[in-house]
């Protein structure tokens, strides 16, 4: 019985650690900009494409694919910000970027279904669904390498944000869009640079993901509602918020499947959401809500 | 009247003749052709042109050459538009459809208000027919004949091979939790108790699922001998996976169409994986021909016509149901509904007279009472039939 229960748990762990790494961009892009991406889960999908691309049309490992997808990603990301979103951020109501994002997301699944069809692409796995046996313990290396990347990357982001100029532009910008910019800041760069950051992020968990799911058009709604429930739990637009967030519910997800029943997971795991944000409503890594974008 | 004017009304007369003996009928094709579903909707509406091509060549319907309107169903509201285009704009006598059983579901009430008659060839939901319309005929096998089927699979050829009596084996159910899979989980447990099959649980889950290690650990540690899922593609290939890797043994899976027909998800899982899942599904190309006359036939045709090898059994069974409704329509009087209607009674096709092997007689509801599914095994990265016994090309493989 306690083996079953720690196979839950390290079950759960990993699953956290999947969703700690899709969340990651989500949080950072709202954090800056206060922008909901709707079209996060596509980007996901996009960059599992490349990465299936990648590594089927070079014979490369998928992790490798990670020096072109994230570029490829940030560029998209921030050609997202500068075209679609940009032009929208003076506009008198700001849910108009959120239908702007919704409006992306379902035109990049339909050119998805006209390149690739309904069909899935299989990312090959090079080893990364090999199960690594830990005395009863089964986890495979490829979770095992989300998870670390997973905890490096939100080290990462926090370091650069906190330590280098331009992290500490982004965070200015964050706070008080209007003092940055008389502090001599350009904002509308920094704004790209952080959704191409954000975006960037995604794609390290693509090529991280692809290797352990079958990529398919649609593929990116599969994963977007839990990012969406880890970012909030984890406290809008902190980063390791989303990381805690994303343990969390990794934790209940593993726990209430095997103990309440598959069936009722899901509704175990969303009200113990419901009930941490009516006792936490900003999160729990939350600060006061910020306002920056209408100072 | 004079002579002249007699000369020129006959010559009018006559050419209006002729000129109704090379009229065309219309019929609708109403599938999803863009869209998730369009991969296999479009390989369902084929079937159905290769039925029209093979009624055309010997004649037509009385006599007449049948016209397909294309209705593109994206959804079930475009379903429905379609379904209305097609009936007052087109003008077509019936449309035969829909591969998706929530579309069908949708334009199948227009054209029973509009009293025009609707052929379902390929949607499996209970649905479907159990609403008691008039005009609707569906000649495929359906979600109740897929869970009849499995059971009767478990008893008659998985138990046997494994050596045990079908009340031994402990079965777990797992299915995606949208009407599809709840449906034919619902006949599997019914099927199942009757047959005095042992089932141990029955757990749903989301369709979009991405972690069924919960399921898989749940299984092993009830210690199930044989796993029914019924799911779409994503959730079969993740199941798979996740079994194998959690070490999850059981003697026998057993997957109700959707991805475990698909060569994907063999691909996706590896050979070695899927080698010994079985399926049921519609009538695959891996068959017995003396229980399939006419199969190598629709797939010369079909490789002819478009230049490749049919991607899934949706165009064989589109094809079968379409060519039989034809050729009673072509024997009827006219093509006013409530003749069709009668036509449609009087459809008397036995099992083994068709290319998917099943017979054609549409009982309650207007469902075909003799359609059937086939049970089928991956062997070699193949998926071959093995049950049932008229159908199969080689023996069911069963534990070591």
């Amino acid at each position: 019985m306690l083996e079953t229960f720690l196979q839950v748990v390290v079950n759960g762990l990993m699953l956290g650690g999947l969703f700690a790494i899709i969340s990651i961009g989500l949080t950072t892009i709202f954090g800056i900009i206060k922008v909901v991406n709707f079209a996060h889960g596509e980007f996901l999908m996009a960059g599992m494409f490349l990465t299936w691309l990648f590594t089927t049309k070079l014979g490369l490992h998928p992790y490798a694919a990670v020096v072109v997808v994230a570029p490829v990603l940030f560029v998209l990301g921030g050609l997202t910000q500068k075209l679609l979103i940009q032009p929208l951020m003076n506009a008198r109501d700001e849910h108009i970027q959120i239908f702007a994002t919704v409006g992306l997301s379902t035109a990049m699944i339909n050119l998805a279904l006209l390149i690739y069809g309904a069909d899935i692409a299989n990312t090959p796995a090079y080893g990364l669904r090999t199960p690594l046996e830990f005395g009863p313990i089964r986890v495979l290396e490829g979770q095992l390498f989300i998870l670390g990347a997973a905890i490096l990357l939100v080290i990462g982001m926090e370091l650069f944000l906190r330590r280098s100029r331009t992290g500490l532009a982004i965070r200015a910008v964050a706070q008080n869009r209007t003092a940055a910019q008389l502090m001599g800041i350009n904002v509308n760069w920094i704004y790209v640079l952080s959704f191409g950051l954000g975006a960037a992020c995604v794609g390290i968990a693509s090529v991280l993901v692809a290797p352990l799911y079958p990529t398919s058009s649609n593929i990116g709604t599969y994963f977007v509602l839990i990012a969406f429930v880890v970012v909030i739990l984890g406290g809008w637009g902190s980063i390791p918020g989303a990381f805690v967030g994303a343990m969390v519910i990794g934790l209940i997800d593993s726990l209430s499947g095997f103990y309440i029943g598959a069936d009722l997971r899901e509704a175990v795991v969303f009200g113990v959401f419901l009930v941490i944000l009516i006792l936490r409503p900003s999160g729990l890594f939350g600060t006061k809500q910020k306002l920056s974008h209408i100072s | 009247m004079s002579r002249k004017g007699f000369l020129t009304s006959t010559a009018i007369a006559l050419s209006l003749m002729t000129g109704q003996a090379m009229a065309e009928i219309k019929f609708g094709a109403l599938y999803p052709f863009s869209g998730q579903l369009a991969l296999l909707g479009e390989e369902s509406a084929r079937g159905l042109e290769i039925a029209v091509d093979e009624v055309n060549a010997n004649g037509g319907v009385q006599g007449e050459q049948i016209v397909l309107e294309r209705g593109d169903a994206v959804d079930n509201n475009q379903a429905i538009g379609e379904a209305r285009r097609l009936i007052s704009l087109a003008g077509v006598k019936a449309i035969f459809g829909t591969y998706s059983s929530s579309r069908s579901i949708a334009a199948s009430q227009v054209a029973e208000l509009s009293g025009i008659p609707y052929f379902e060839l390929g949607a499996v939901a209970d649905d479907v027919t159990g609403r008691g319309l008039q005009y609707l005929f569906r000649t495929n096998p359906t979600a109740e004949d897929m869970g009849e089927l499995i059971v009767q699979m478990v008893v008659e050829k998985v138990a046997p091979s494994l050596g045990k009596e079908p009340g031994d084996l402990k079965i777990g159910i797992i299915h995606e939790d949208s009407a599809y899979g709840t449906s034919v989980a619902g006949h599997q447990e019914r099927y199942g108790e009757e047959a005095g099959l042992n089932i141990v649980t029955t757990q749903g889950y989301p369709a979009s699922t991405v972690d069924m290690s919960s399921i898989v650990l749940s299984l092993k540690q009830r210690e199930v001998d044989v796993v029914f899922q019924t799911s779409y593609q994503n959730d079969s290939v993740l199941f798979l996976q996740q079994a194998n890797e959690a070490g999850f043994e059981p003697a026998a899976i057993i997957g109700g169409g959707g991805g475990y027909s698909m060569l994907p998800t063999a691909e996706a899982v590896g050979n070695d994986v899927i080698e010994g899942v079985l399926d049921a599904d519609f009538t695959q190309y891996a068959v017995n021909t003396d229980f399939t006359p006419g199969l190598e036939a629709f797939v010369e045709t079909y490789k002819e016509k478009y230049g490749e090898t049919p991607r899934s059994g949706h165009s064989l069974n589109n094809y079968v149901g379409a060519l039989a409704i034809l050729e009673a329509l072509d024997g009827a009087e006219d093509l006013e509904p409530d003749t069709i209607v009668e036509a449609m009674a009087g459809i008397d096709v036995q099992e083994g007279d068709t290319a998917a092997g099943y017979g054609i007689k549409f009982g309650v509801n207007n469902q075909n009472e003799r359609a059937s599914m086939m049970g089928m095994q991956w062997q070699d990265g193949q998926l071959v039939t093995v049950y049932p016994d008229a159908g199969a090309v080689t023996e069911m493989k069963l534990g070591n």
